[in-house]
């Protein structure tokens, strides 16, 4: 990732030469406002591949990608999967798979300790879960977190 | 990189009673945004949203950055939500990009938040009937005020050397802070040019950005109660900083 973001610039003023953004250096990337700690919690647990995927789902698809009828990543949706990374504690070695999916959502998959996989899609208004382990499946509302976590370590 | 902590409770202490009026008003502009995603491509929203702004807003102009081909914009995320595009009224201006549409106050003409809340009732529902929000972003409010003196000896916020202040270099400063669900950056600068009527004048910039992301943010259904909070927080926050010196300067009303 090289890209080096400045801050929202305004019609309003202009900084005077000497504190002007100097040139973009390569190898930085500096994180939007506020988007520091996701932007750690991303790299720690999906690692560099994983967020750079989820850097491109969000900047680099528009309205009717894939066959043109895709949506863009839904902000819920992707609000939700960072509570559920924040909080959920993947097996010790594991780093997860991440989609986007064909109706603006966004999808993790992992193998348990079992070697079984895990899916979870989150959407604009729930978090859809399989496990292969256990055949069970199902659709949780954004504000349960607690009890989708449950499912998953039952 | 852990040490960089958000402070648990907010470090600036907003003031009980907050003046209705100051003067002069330092305010160069005010923005209220939304972010969004939506079901159309850029080339159909300008047409979609004239249509139901037309009547008020009969100016309209390209902004610069409507000139770079949408492929290039695309690939740079510092450009995706800025405008493209302007729609000029009396007293507003509207500002509209591929994901992002916002209400700004004309320069150095800032009408009061009344006058505001009432363009942003009308404004918010001319979105909704255009149809092309499909689910909101971010919702944030914005003020950028002008000092023409170097304003962090007039703050409670400096910038430190050996514990002592760093006064009088060229100083920018940028931080975000939390309050409730609120996120804010301010950002304070003494290198700052300011166009007025009087021509560009050096000088000092509060700028304060508050915003509310998702699940908190949605513009049809809590969008004039989001942009009030941030409103509300931006002019605590904005009185919270000024030291009774700089206050002074600005002749306050308070009723």
């Amino acid at each position: 990732m090289t890209a080096l973001m400045p801050p929202p610039p305004s019609s309003g003023y202009a900084l005077v030469n000497d504190l002007r953004e100097p040139a973009a250096v390569a190898n930085i990337h500096r994180t939007a406002p506020d988007e520091w700690a996701r932007e750690e919690l991303l790299l720690a647990k999906l690692g560099a591949r994983g967020w750079v995927r989820v850097h491109h789902f969000r900047n680099y698809y528009g309205p009717g990608w894939g066959e043109h009828v895709g949506p863009m990543l839904s902000p819920r949706a992707l609000s939700a999967f960072f509570q559920f990374v924040d909080v959920f504690t993947f097996p010790c070695g594991v780093v997860p798979s991440v989609f986007f999916t064909d109706r603006g959502g966004i999808e993790l998959c992992w193998e348990d300790e079992s070697h079984k996989s895990v899916q979870i899609e989150f959407t604009r208004t729930a978090a859809e879960f399989y496990r292969e382990a256990t055949g069970e499946e199902g659709a949780l509302a954004h504000g349960a977190l607690q009890q989708l976590l449950l499912r998953l370590s039952s | 990189m852990k040490d960089i902590a958000v402070p648990e409770a907010f470090p600036i202490s907003i003031p009980e009673r907050l003046p209705v009026r100051i003067e002069p008003c330092p305010i160069v502009e005010a923005i209220f945004e939304a972010r969004f995603v939506g079901p159309e491509s850029w080339v159909t929203l300008p047409g979609l949203f004239y249509a139901q702004v037309r009547d008020k807003y009969t100016e309209q102009k390209n902004l610069p950055l409507a000139q770079i081909p949408e492929e290039f914009r695309r690939r740079d995320p510092a450009l995706q939500h800025l405008p493209l595009m302007q729609f000029l009224s009396k007293d507003f201006l509207i500002q509209l990009g591929p994901r992002v549409v916002s209400l700004v106050t004309k320069p150095n003409a800032y009408p009061g938040w009344l006058a505001i809340r009432e363009e942003l009732d009308w404004v918010v529902q001319r979105i909704k009937a255009a149809g092309f929000v499909g689910e909101t972003e971010r919702l944030g409010v914005r003020y950028v005020d002008f000092f023409e003196s170097d304003v962090f000896s007039g703050l409670r916020l400096h910038l430190a050397v050996n514990d002592q202040p760093l006064l009088g270099a060229q100083t920018d400063v940028t931080t975000v802070l939390r309050r409730g669900s609120l996120a804010i950056r301010l950002r304070v600068t003494n290198g700052a040019i300011v166009g007025t009527a009087q021509g560009p004048k050096p000088g000092s910039v509060l700028d304060v950005d508050a915003w509310f992301g998702p699940p908190e943010a949605d513009l049809f259904e809590n969008g004039l109660v989001r942009f009030g909070e941030a409103h509300d927080t931006i002019k605590g926050l904005f009185f919270g900083l000024l030291k009774p010196e700089l206050l002074a300067t600005l002749h306050p009303a308070y009723v």
